[in-house]
Formats: C-alpha cells, structure tokens, sequence
C-alpha cells in the first residue's frame, strides 16, 4: 500500500538527531510491549508479514506522530483481537478498570 | 499456538523464524540482468517502496528463496520465490544532477521485476 | 482488507501506552496465552545479553583472521553463528566491507529492520522517519550530519533493508592499531561503525 510508512525519498521529516549513550528502552512500557510482541510473536499468533501490514493500516497521522514501540503495540492489539484471542470490548473494559485504579 | 514459556525463550531468541524457504523455486533472473521494476500500486501489503518502482537496476546478487510478503501477509499463501540484491544509480532514482559514483542496493523479489526490453 | 482499517482513536484516557500494554499483558496473561517470566526473560535478553558488543566481536575477529573474514562475507549467518550469536531478525546475515573504495550504511527505509544478534534493538533514529527517509536519497548529507566525511572518489553504497536480508557493516580497521589484541580491536567498535552512519577513528 502507498502508506506513510514508504518513506525512501521523503522530504521534510526534520534533523536526525541521535541520541547520546542511548538506553535500550526509555521506559517500563517499551520493556513490556517487547515482551508481549516477542512473546505472541514467537508463539506463532500471526507472522512477520501481518505484523508489518498491521503497523501500515494504523493511519498516517497516528503512524507520523507515535514512536516505534506504539506501532508495536497498536499492532499486537490488532491482530490479537483479530485472531479471536481477545475482543476489543475486553480490552476497553479491562483499561477503563485499570485508569479507575490508578484516579 | 504454543505458550513461550521461560525456558523456552534461549532457544526463540537464538533460532527466529527465517523466511528463507527450503524448496526450490526456478529463479526468472541471473547476476548481471539488467532489470525494470515493474510500477504497482497494491493496496495491500508490499515490501517494493515507491522510489524503485518503474526504475531500472542491475541484479548483483541471488539471495535464495524466500516467502513473498504480497501474499503471504494477506493469506493468499507463500508463493516461493527468488529476492535479488539490486543496484541502482542515483541518478536512475532521483533524476536531476544527482552523482552517480554513488549507489543504493535493494532487495526485489521474482515478482517485483521484469527484463528490460 | 478493509476490516483491518480502524485507526481506533482513543480521545479520553485510557489511552497512554503504559495503561494500554498493562490492560492487554494482563488479559493475555489471564487467559494463558503469554507466560509472565518468559516476557521477564525476553526483556532481559534484549536489554542485557545482547548489543552492538556482539557485533563489535564478530568485526574485531574479521580483522585478525584472514580465513574468518573470508567466511563472513561469504556466508554472514554461519560465521556470525560461530561466535554464538544468531536467530530474531539475524536469521539471514549478509556483511557489506568498508575499503577505500566502498563506504557501506544500511538503512529500512519500510520500518525498522536491523541486525538484533549482532547490533541489539535499534536506537530511536534508525527507527524514525527522519534518518528512513533521507538515508537512500541523500546519503552523504546524512553522513554529514553524523560528523562523517567520505572522499569524493569513495563509493557511498546505501543498502535498503527491505527484504529478509539484515545487514552488517565490516569497518575498515584503524591505522595504528596492528599491536592491539582481539580484545582491544573490539572496545574500539562502534556501534555506528557497524550501521556505516560513524567510522572508526585511529587511536592517539
């Protein structure tokens, strides 16, 4: 698909800007993201190629202004609701219950 | 579907799954083909960015036999087939006065490209 | 494919990642789909037991042994495997060597495909638009902003990751430097060096 993500040749996307002595992850949630992917990854719940695809179809604007570890976790809840592993109305519910926990 | 556990993730990590294919497929190029990608515009997923498409290249290099990520991501199956190292020139990409002692490789599949005519 | 396409906005909380990857680790737990010391254990060996070292190993070997560097840059997976490391998105390997003549920097122009065995997870500019968008269109211009200069007369190859293929950059080894232990050779690696966005310079 002609997505955002097709970015080869790409004008006006800014300075590269590497960081200093950069940490493997920059917060607990990145560490838990990586485990769930790696682990629904490897226990064969969807390949590398519906996991790409899942990334491309999370909308251009919502690609451009979130980091790595967010397309990985819009991907991992897309085709695990997908997969019939969960719904989305599980997923909804068990996040308001826990934003409730944390007010 | 398996569950990973712990004692399981040594191996995981250390094995991955390779897309590479153990099984022959007839490859439609050879190392010094000069090549034309073919210009699609797939709705679906493709691993062909838009800046080869329509380009021309030489093929440098046969890497094997790999899955095609067209159909595999969509479950129209593996459709094994050969990936190429392909070089192109700058100047071929972006036109212009853009220097040719430089040079960008990429990886086509079979069905990414055509025979120049 | 068009049951796939729902951006699912959330506008009001709960929408931060922290909240969101806790709700689906604990109904995935819940249902015994994921194991909890296996994802500890993930995280550990991505955090921990795997970096840019590897690879700084494998180079630093490359560099002292003639026959070792001839099987790398024939056959990446297998020589990589013989220091032990191989496996997620190192499954095939290929080795691209820095001369006088070549300059070699990889790229993904697609997403954020790297070398995991040899290098760890990528760092946030190799995986962001900036760094993808410019690498295969204007590659010394992105050297530049590196603080690397190649000679006019160098080649700068840029190869796009975009097929099973993960590639690692061979540096060319610093002058002064024929003492030196595998040991030593190898603190001297950089990560960079290995992605070909930095270059190894000769010790004072």
């Amino acid at each position: 698909m002609n997505g955002v993500h097709d970015l080869g040749g790409m004008h006006g996307m800014g300075p590269i800007d590497p960081e200093a002595n950069e940490p493997v992850f920059h917060d607990e949630w990145e560490r838990r993201v990586f485990g769930v992917v790696i682990a629904t990854f490897g226990g064969g719940n969807y390949d590398v190629d519906q996991f790409r695809h899942a990334i491309e179809l999370m909308g251009a604007a919502n690609y451009l202004s979130t980091s790595y570890y967010e397309h990985w976790l819009h991907m991992v809840e897309t085709l695990m609701v997908e997969n019939g592993t969960i719904t989305r109305d599980e997923l909804d519910a068990e996040q308001a219950k826990l934003a409730k926990e944390a007010a | 579907m398996a569950v990973v556990t712990a004692d399981m993730v040594a191996e995981l990590s250390a094995t991955g799954a390779s897309c590479r294919l153990d099984e022959t497929a007839t490859p439609r190029f050879s190392v010094g083909d000069h090549i034309v990608v073919r210009n699609i515009n797939p709705p679906g997923h493709t691993r062909m960015p838009r800046y080869v498409r329509g380009k021309r290249g030489v093929v440098q290099r046969d890497h094997g036999v790999f899955i095609f990520p067209d159909t595999n991501a969509h479950a129209q199956g593996e459709k094994p087939q050969h990936v190429y190292s392909v070089r192109f020139t700058p100047s071929e990409l972006w036109g212009g006065d853009a220097s040719d002692r430089d040079s960008i490789y990429i990886d086509m599949w079979d069905d990414y490209m055509d025979l120049q005519g | 494919m068009a049951k796939h396409d729902h951006t699912h906005e959330h506008t009001a909380p709960p929408s931060d990642p922290a909240l969101r990857v806790k709700a689906l680790e604990s109904l995935l737990l819940e249902k015994g789909v994921i194991d909890a010391e296996a994802l500890d254990e993930i995280i550990d060996t991505y955090e921990n037991k795997t970096g840019p070292r590897n690879g700084a190993a494998v180079v630093a070997r490359a560099w002292v042994d003639p026959d070792y560097k001839k099987r790398l840059l024939e056959d990446g997976t297998g020589a990589i495997a013989e220091m032990g490391f191989s496996g997620i998105q190192g499954e095939d390997m290929l080795v691209v060597e820095n001369t006088a003549e070549v300059h070699n920097m990889v790229v993904c122009t697609l997403c954020s495909c790297y070398p995991w065995p040899t290098l760890g997870l990528p760092p946030v500019w190799y995986k962001a638009a900036p760094y993808r968008s410019r690498a295969v269109s204007d590659p010394r211009g992105v050297l530049a902003e590196f603080g690397v200069e190649i000679a006019d007369d160098t080649e700068v190859r840029v190869w796009d990751s975009n097929a099973e293929l993960r590639y690692l950059v061979l540096p060319v080894r610093p002058e002064g430097t024929d003492g030196m232990s595998e040991d030593e050779l190898a603190a001297m690696v950089t990560r960079d060096s290995m992605i070909g966005t930095g270059v190894i310079q000769a010790p004072k």
